[in-house]
């Protein structure tokens, strides 16, 4: 396969983890940020797997990531007894 | 006739003329998402999608829009492919007339064929995943049967519960997984996070047409849905147990998946484009860590498009919404004709009743949106008189124009609760809901002027057969 992308198209961490790769050798490679966790095949189009040409809608920051809200929120743990 | 696997259906489908083999090369994105978006925007009765020539896989079989037109969901249901859509919401009313159904269990479950332990799990190399709509954040599991039991209460049938929900596939054996608040999988979830344990849960992947229909259908938290599905095929429901959790899984699954939801763990998940035709994510949610796989040799990977409707999911979800509304809503008044809540899994609902005296039909509505689904959906109700019929959309925009006063028939309700992913609700899961009230007026209502109706003609109903004989012979 290509070279692997330096950064994630979504948030631009620079670790990426390849989870997959295509049975019939050399076709794509399916790949994940390890910080937002976006998964891409490598070949999805540039709107979905390149930096430059990825929807600012859908882009995250790290300040994003952080301050995601849980759903469902864990409960409190109840009191043994 | 009653189909107990995924494949017996496609058989079934393809045997009706409505399943398309699609056998050039396909890229796995954007191609099969586009194709079953477009099913949705080629007319009535698009056929059921099969794929396996997809670029880069050697042995990727691939199925979308088994549920996604009227005709696919006759068949679904055993009926013939024409009929109409008000005949087959009243035959499911009819049929759940038989619920419970005891389930019959077999023991020589074909998913028991092939199977991952442990370490060994990868869900990519059984499952040819892809991705659908361009802002998810991966690939997801997003028409599974997802099999919890209550906790505190595991040997209860009724309890286990069956639903769907959205899954982000985030490892080779980790899922991102969203127990909606409302649902019971949460209840379910929150009970085991409460003591600090994972909660088991099995995954079923590729079932029989009756079994994708009843877990996305609102019913009790008591209710069991294998003994709906039993009412529903008009046979018993055959069930296997799961090798590491001993849940009840559906025997014809082509995949099954188990592991736990790790307890007060939560991970960001999506966006993903969900049947509001509106993305939602960016949220941390549950993680589920997958222990077992098993699957038939060959499995067949069912999944659904959905985003801006109408698509497969509005036809899975339409008449089994309508059904336990109107058969809630009978209940407590009889005078309910029908149902449509097809729109928005019944965000809006149209509901035809006769009038028992004046404001009767706002008290319809005001107790649609009280009904367990209507809490969590219901936000606008039109009501129509009985002789309206709610699946015929010029009638119903007929009696809206004709016999509705906007400042006595509009109510508008502020602050009643919706799940959280209704656009419009503000803040999430908060919203005002609306009854438009386009019945005639009954006494004490005397507003109006209603007293002299335009109805058809006593002989248009013979009229109607005879002018049908007619064309058909000319042909
Ligand atoms: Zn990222």
């Amino acid at each position: 396969m290509t070279s692997t992308p330096s950064e994630c198209p979504r948030c631009a961490h620079e670790t990426i983890e390849q989870l997959f790769t295509s049975p019939v050798p050399g076709v794509w490679d399916v790949l994940q940020c390890g910080r937002c966790l976006y998964t891409w095949r490598t070949t999805e189009p540039a709107r979905r797997s390149r930096r430059d040409a990825y929807p600012d809608n859908f882009k995250l920051t790290e300040a994003d990531i952080d301050n995601a809200i849980e759903v469902p929120s864990v409960p409190p743990l109840a009191s043994r007894g | 006739m009653a189909y107990d696997d995924l494949r017996s259906f496609l058989n079934a489908l393809d045997e009706e003329g409505q399943l398309l083999h699609i056998t050039d090369e396909v890229l796995p994105e954007p191609d099969l998402a586009a194709a079953a978006n477009a099913t949705g925007r080629i007319g009535e009765n698009a056929p059921a999608l099969y794929f396996d020539n997809v670029k880069g896989f050697t042995d990727a079989r691939i199925a979308m829009n088994v549920h996604g037109s009227w005709a696919n969901h006759a068949l679904a249901l055993g009926l013939p492919r024409h009929t109409p859509v008000k005949e087959q919401v009243e035959e499911f009313a009819r049929r759940w007339d038989a619920f419970p159904v005891a389930p019959e269990r077999r023991e020589d479950a074909p998913w028991r064929e092939n199977c991952q332990e442990g370490a060994d799990v990868d869900l990519f190399s059984v499952l040819p995943l892809f991705r659908l709509n361009d802002g998810d954040g991966g690939f997801y599991l997003d028409k599974a049967a997802v099999v919890s039991r209550d906790p505190q209460d595991p040997e209860n049938f009724g309890k286990q519960n069956v639903g769907t929900y959205r899954i982000q596939v985030i490892g080779a054996n980790r899922l991102a997984f969203q127990p909606v608040p409302m649902h019971d999988v949460a209840q379910h979830l929150r009970k085991a996070e409460e003591v600090g344990e994972d909660l088991p849960i099995a995954i079923t992947l590729g079932n029989d047409p009756v079994m994708a229909i009843v877990a996305g259908m609102p019913m009790a938290y008591d209710q069991s849905e294998y003994e709906m599905a039993g009412a529903l095929r008009g046979a018993p429901a055959p069930i296997a147990t799961a090798p590491l959790t001993g849940f009840d899984v559906p025997w014809g699954s082509e995949v099954v998946i188990e592991g736990v939801i790790e307890s007060r763990k939560r991970q960001i998940e999506g966006p993903f484009g969900e049947f509001t035709g509106h993305y939602s994510g960016g949220r941390r949610m549950p993680v589920i860590r997958v222990d077992r796989v098993s699957y038939r040799t060959n499995p067949v990977f069912e999944s659904l498009y959905l985003g801006m409707p109408w698509t497969e999911c509005d036809y899975l979800v339409g008449p089994n919404t309508c059904v336990p509304l109107l058969k809630q809503l009978r209940a407590e008044f009889p005078e309910v004709q029908a149902v449509n809540a097809m729109y928005t899994h019944g965000l809006m609902v149209i509901i035809s009743t006769a009038k028992r005296y004046g404001g009767f039909a706002k008290a319809v509505g005001m107790r649609a949106m009280t009904t367990p689904h209507g809490l969590g959906y219901v936000s606008q109700v039109i009501l129509v008189d009985e002789d309206v019929d709610p699946f015929n959309l010029p009638q119903v925009m007929w009696a809206m124009s004709a016999k509705v006063n906007p400042k006595e028939d509009v109510v508008i309700i502020p602050n009643l609760s919706v799940l959280e992913l209704a656009p419009a609700s503000e803040p999430a899961g908060i919203t005002s809901k609306m009854i438009i009230d386009a019945t005639t007026p009954v006494a004490p209502d005397v507003r109006g002027n209603f007293s002299t109706p335009a109805k058809d003609l006593p002989e248009t109903a013979e009229w109607a057969a005879r002018l049908q004989r007619l064309i058909a012979a000319r042909r």
